[in-house]
C-alpha cells in the first residue's frame, strides 16, 4: 500500500508538474509562427509512446524495463497526452469533417483509457469482497460443473421431485444455461438472483424433507453460479474496455498518419 | 524464486492458455486436451497416447506399447501402431486476445478502405478533409467565374497543388511540401508572417499585395486572412498590426527606411496610439473664406430660416449618398438662403451671380438691362425706361458711379451695411452683403475682374483612416465637433483621439481594433 502511495504521489506529481510547464510554455509560445505543427509533433510523440507500451506487453522477453513502470507512464502520460491535445486543438472545437473524426477518435480513445483506469481501480477491490479467486478462462468449466451438478440434483435419476422437476427447466435451467446478468453485477444489483432464491425458498411449502435437501443444495449452487457470474462480468469488463482501446488506438494512428500528409500537403504545399 | 512458483491450484494437467490465440473446445467442459488448438485453431486432438514400437533383443517385428500418461490402458495399441482410445475433436474457441486483434484489424482495415473511398473521390474529398467552411468570396460563384478567368481550378486545387491530387500524389506532394515533413528544425525556427508557398496562389488573383507603407516588411496573406473560418472570412485583428507596430524594433527599422519621424509603437487605441497629426503638428485649415461657426450656431443677430427653423449643422452639412462622409457646403443651397447677394436696397428682386468674379463684373456691367427685364417680370413694359433710369440714378445716389458700386460690391470689407430685406428670410436683422470681400479673399487683378481666391474645401483631414457619419448617427454634432466654440476659419473643428477613446475604447465598450479605421491596403486608385 504504502508502494502504491508512493507511485501515485510521485505520478500525480509529475502530471501537475507537466500540466503546469505544458500550459505556460503554451501562454509563451502560442503565437510563434509554426506552434500547432510544434504542438501537433509533441502530441504525436506522446501518442507514440503510449502506444508502444502495448507492443511491450508483446515483447516480456526484452529488457525494456518492468510492465509496472510501463504503465504508470503509460497512466499518467494518456492524461498529459489530452492536454497536449487540447493545446494542439487551441482549446476549440475543430471544423470540418475529418478533423472532427480525428478528433473523436482521439477523445473515444482517452475516454475508453480512463473508463479502464477507473475500472481498474475499482473492480479488483469489489472481486476481492466476493468470493476466492477464480481464474477468467475457467468460469465456462466451472459453469458447466455447477450445471452438470444442478441438473444432477433436480432431474437426476436419484431425484423423484416432481415439485423440484417442474420447477428446474423453468427457471433454473435458463440460470445455469450460460452467464448472466452482467449489466446487472456491474451496477450491484441482486435484484434477479435474489428473486430466484425467493422463488427456492417458497418452494420448500411444497416439498417434503428429502426435497428440502435437495433444494438447500440447489440454492448453495444458484449462490455459487451467482457468484461465478458477478466474477465474469467483472472480469469482463475489465477486459472489455480494451475492444474499444487498442483498435481505436490504431485506427487513430491511420486518421493520424493522414492528418500529417493533409497538413504538409495543404499548407507547405500550396502554390 | 518464489514469485515464479505455480499456485498451489496449479493442474499441469489442465492447464489454461489465455495467451494462446485459440483454447480446447472442451475446455468449457472442464476437460480440455492436453495438446491444444494449433496458431490455426484446428484441433490436434488424435488420440490419448502416441505407441512406441520397443522391439526386444531378438525379435524382428517388435511390439507397440501404450504411453499414456495416466497409465497404460487395457486394450493397449492397435496392430497397426495407433492408438485404441481416439479423442473427439472439438471446435476450438478464439480467446478474446484473438477477437480484439481481429476486431484491431478490422478498425484498422476499414479506417484505411473509407479513406480511401473517400480521397479516391475527389467531391467526396474536398468536403471531408476541408478544415472548415470557405469564405464566401473564395467559394461563391463569383469566384467561380473567376477562376474560369483566371484559369484556376475552382476547388482546393486554386490554392493548394494537392487539392488536384489522389491519395498517391497527396503523399507526394506532403513529402516534398516546404518545410518538408521531417524538417523540424525548420519548422520550430521559422519567423513569423513570413511570405509562403500559398501566397502565389492569392497573388494570381490579388496581383501585387498593395501596403500601407512603402517600408512595411512583406508579411504574408494568410497571416492575417485565415480561410476556412466560415463564410465571411475572419477579420483582422490587433494581434496582426501589433506584429509590427507593437515591436519597437520593427518600427525603429520602418522609421529608418521610410524617413518617418515618428516610429511610436501601438498596442491599443485608448492606451499608446499617437494623437491625431493635425493636433500635434497644429495643423490649420488653409481655407481662406471667413466663416464664424460659433456667430452662426450662437448669434443673437441670426435670422430663422424659412419655416422659422433656426440654423443647425444639418441645414449647411448634409450626408453624402453612402452616408459615411459630408456632402462639400455650396453656397447656392447652404448660403444663398441668407445671403442672397441684394445689392440694391431698392430693388430686392434683383441678386449678384455668386462663383465667377467676371460674371459678377458682367452683371454690374449690364444693370440697365438688367432692371429693364425686372421691368418687364413686374409688368412695366409702358415705362420701362423710367423705372430702370429711376433704379440706376438711386444707385448712384448710394453708391457713386458703377465702378465706385463694382469696387465697393468686390473689396467693401465693412461689418455693417444698408439695411436689405434679404431673399425670402425674415427677422429682426437681415444677413448684409457688403461686398465679396466680406466673406472672400479678394484681390486686385490687371486684367478684367479682380480676383476671388477659390475657397479651399478640405474633403478630409484623417486620411489615413475610415469614418463613417452614419454609424454614429445617434450622437450630436457637438459631441465631437466644437463648432459653438470656432471663430475662426482655421479651426479644424475635428475631435482629439481622446474623444473618440470616450467609446472606442474596452471601458467605452465600442470596437477599438486597428481595423476598427484602418486599413493594412492602400485602396487599390492609391497604388
Amino acid at each position: 500500500m504504502k508502494r502504491f502511495r508512493r507511485q501515485l504521489f510521485s505520478g500525480l506529481f509529475a502530471l501537475i508538474a507537466a500540466t503546469a510547464g505544458a500550459l505556460w510554455l503554451n501562454a509563451k509560445y502560442n503565437a510563434l509562427p509554426n506552434y500547432a505543427y510544434l504542438t501537433g509533433w509533441a502530441l504525436l510523440a506522446g501518442m507514440f509512446v503510449l502506444t508502444i507500451y502495448n507492443v511491450r506487453k508483446k515483447l516480456p522477453f526484452l529488457p525494456l524495463g518492468k510492465s509496472e513502470t510501463w504503465l504508470q507512464i503509460h497512466i499518467y502520460l494518456g492524461f498529459f497526452t489530452t492536454l497536449l491535445f487540447l493545446i494542439h486543438l487551441n482549446f476549440r472545437a475543430p471544423h470540418g469533417w475529418f478533423e472532427v473524426v480525428l478528433a473523436w477518435l482521439f477523445v473515444l480513445v482517452s475516454g475508453s483509457g480512463m473508463v479502464g483506469l477507473f475500472f481498474s481501480r475499482v473492480l479488483p477491490r469489489r472481486l476481492a469482497t466476493r468470493g476466492g479467486e477464480v481464474i477468467f478462462e475457467k468460469i465456462p468449466a466451472l459453469r458447466h460443473a455447477l450445471k452438470t451438478e444442478a441438473e444432477d440434483l433436480a432431474v437426476g435419476q436419484e431425484t423423484k421431485s416432481l415439485v423440484i422437476a417442474e420447477f428446474y427447466p423453468k427457471r433454473l435451467a435458463p440460470f445455469f444455461a450460460g452467464p448472466k446478468n452482467f449489466w446487472k453485477h456491474l451496477v450491484e444489483s441482486r435484484r434477479e438472483v435474489s428473486a430466484l432464491l425467493a422463488e427456492l425458498e417458497d418452494l420448500r411449502r411444497f416439498a417434503n424433507d428429502t426435497e428440502k435437501e435437495i433444494i438447500s443444495k440447489l440454492t448453495a449452487l444458484v449462490r455459487q453460479k451467482d457468484g461465478l457470474d458477478y466474477h465474469r462480468a467483472l472480469q469482463l469488463a475489465l477486459r472489455l474496455w480494451l475492444f474499444v482501446h487498442i483498435p481505436l488506438t490504431y485506427g487513430l494512428l491511420v486518421f493520424t498518419a493522414l492528418h500529417i500528409i493533409l497538413v504538409f500537403g495543404f499548407s507547405g504545399g500550396a502554390r | 524464486m518464489s514469485e515464479q512458483l505455480p499456485a498451489p491450484d496449479f493442474d499441469p494437467q489442465n492447464y489454461a492458455r489465455p495467451n494462446e490465440n485459440w483454447i480446447c473446445g472442451h475446455a468449457c467442459k472442464g476437460h480440455p486436451c492436453r495438446i491444444g488448438p494449433d496458431k490455426r485453431g484446428r484441433c490436434c486432438a488424435t488420440a490419448e497416447c502416441k505407441p512406441v514400437l520397443k522391439t526386444k533383443p531378438g525379435e524382428t517385428k517388435g511390439r507397440w506399447v501404450c504411453t499414456r500418461t495416466s497409465g497404460e490402458c487395457e486394450s493397449g495399441p492397435l496392430p497397426d501402431g495407433s492408438c485404441c482410445r481416439s479423442i473427439a475433436k472439438c471446435s476450438p474457441v478464439p480467446t478474446l486476445r484473438l477477437i480484439r486483434g481481429r476486431v484491431t484489424l478490422a478498425v484498422i482495415a476499414a479506417s484505411c478502405a473509407v479513406l480511401l473511398v473517400l480521397l479516391g473521390n475527389p467531391p467526396w474529398r474536398n468536403n471531408f478533409i476541408s478544415p472548415g467552411t470557405i469564405s464566401d468570396p473564395h467559394s461563391g460563384a463569383a469566384f467561380a467565374a473567376l477562376a474560369v478567368t483566371n484559369h484556376l481550378n475552382q476547388n482546393c486545387g486554386a490554392c493548394h497543388v494537392a487539392g488536384n491530387s489522389g491519395p498517391n500524389g497527396l503523399v507526394n506532394v506532403a513529402w516534398h511540401a516546404e518545410p518538408g515533413i521531417l524538417d523540424l528544425k525548420k519548422i520550430a525556427f521559422a519567423q513569423a508572417a513570413e511570405p509562403t508557398a500559398i501566397d502565389e496562389s492569392c497573388l494570381k488573383c490579388h496581383a501585387g499585395k498593395n501596403v500601407h507603407q512603402p517600408a512595411a516588411p512583406q508579411i504574408s496573406c494568410s497571416f492575417c486572412h485565415a480561410e476556412h473560418q466560415g463564410i465571411k472570412m475572419a477579420a483582422t485583428t490587433d494581434a496582426n498590426c501589433n506584429f509590427c507596430h507593437g515591436d519597437a524594433e520593427k518600427m525603429v527599422g520602418a522609421k529608418v527606411e521610410s524617413g518617418k519621424r515618428k516610429a511610436e509603437t501601438i498596442h491599443h487605441f485608448a492606451d499608446d496610439h499617437p494623437q491625431f497629426r493635425f493636433l500635434t503638428e497644429k495643423l490649420r485649415d488653409p481655407d481662406t473664406l471667413k466663416f464664424n461657426h460659433a456667430l452662426h450656431l450662437t448669434g443673437a443677430t441670426i435670422p430663422n430660416l424659412p419655416g422659422g427653423v433656426k440654423l443647425d449643422c444639418a441645414f449647411c452639412h448634409s450626408p453624402d449618398a453612402a452616408g459615411a462622409f459630408m456632402r462639400p457646403v455650396a453656397f447656392e443651397q447652404n448660403c444663398r438662403v441668407c445671403h442672397s447677394l441684394q445689392f440694391d436696397p431698392e430693388t430686392p428682386e434683383l441678386k449678384l451671380p455668386h462663383g465667377s468674379a467676371e460674371f459678377v463684373s458682367a452683371y454690374l456691367r449690364s444693370l440697365p438691362k438688367q432692371y429693364l427685364n425686372l421691368a418687364a417680370q413686374l409688368g412695366k413694359d409702358e415705362d420701362a425706361n423710367g423705372f430702370a433710369e429711376k433704379k440706376l440714378a438711386g444707385l448712384r445716389t448710394q453708391f457713386g458711379s458703377g465702378e465706385d458700386l463694382e469696387k465697393r460690391i468686390f473689396f467693401s470689407t465693412a461689418t455693417t451695411a444698408p439695411e436689405i430685406n434679404v431673399g425670402n428670410v425674415n427677422g429682426p436683422t437681415r444677413a448684409i452683403f457688403p461686398g465679396c470681400a466680406y466673406c472672400h479673399e479678394v484681390k486686385n487683378s490687371r486684367a478684367g475682374a479682380p480676383e476671388i481666391t477659390k475657397p479651399i474645401l478640405t474633403e478630409r483631414w484623417l486620411t489615413q483612416a475610415k469614418f463613417n457619419h452614419a454609424a454614429h448617427a445617434n450622437m450630436s454634432c457637438a459631441q465631437c465637433h466644437d463648432a459653438v466654440h470656432s471663430k475662426d476659419t482655421a479651426d479644424i473643428l475635428l475631435p482629439a483621439k481622446e474623444t473618440c477613446a470616450t467609446c472606442h475604447s474596452p471601458r467605452g465598450g465600442v470596437a477599438d481594433t486597428c481595423a476598427e479605421c484602418h486599413s493594412y491596403h492602400k485602396p487599390l486608385g492609391a497604388r
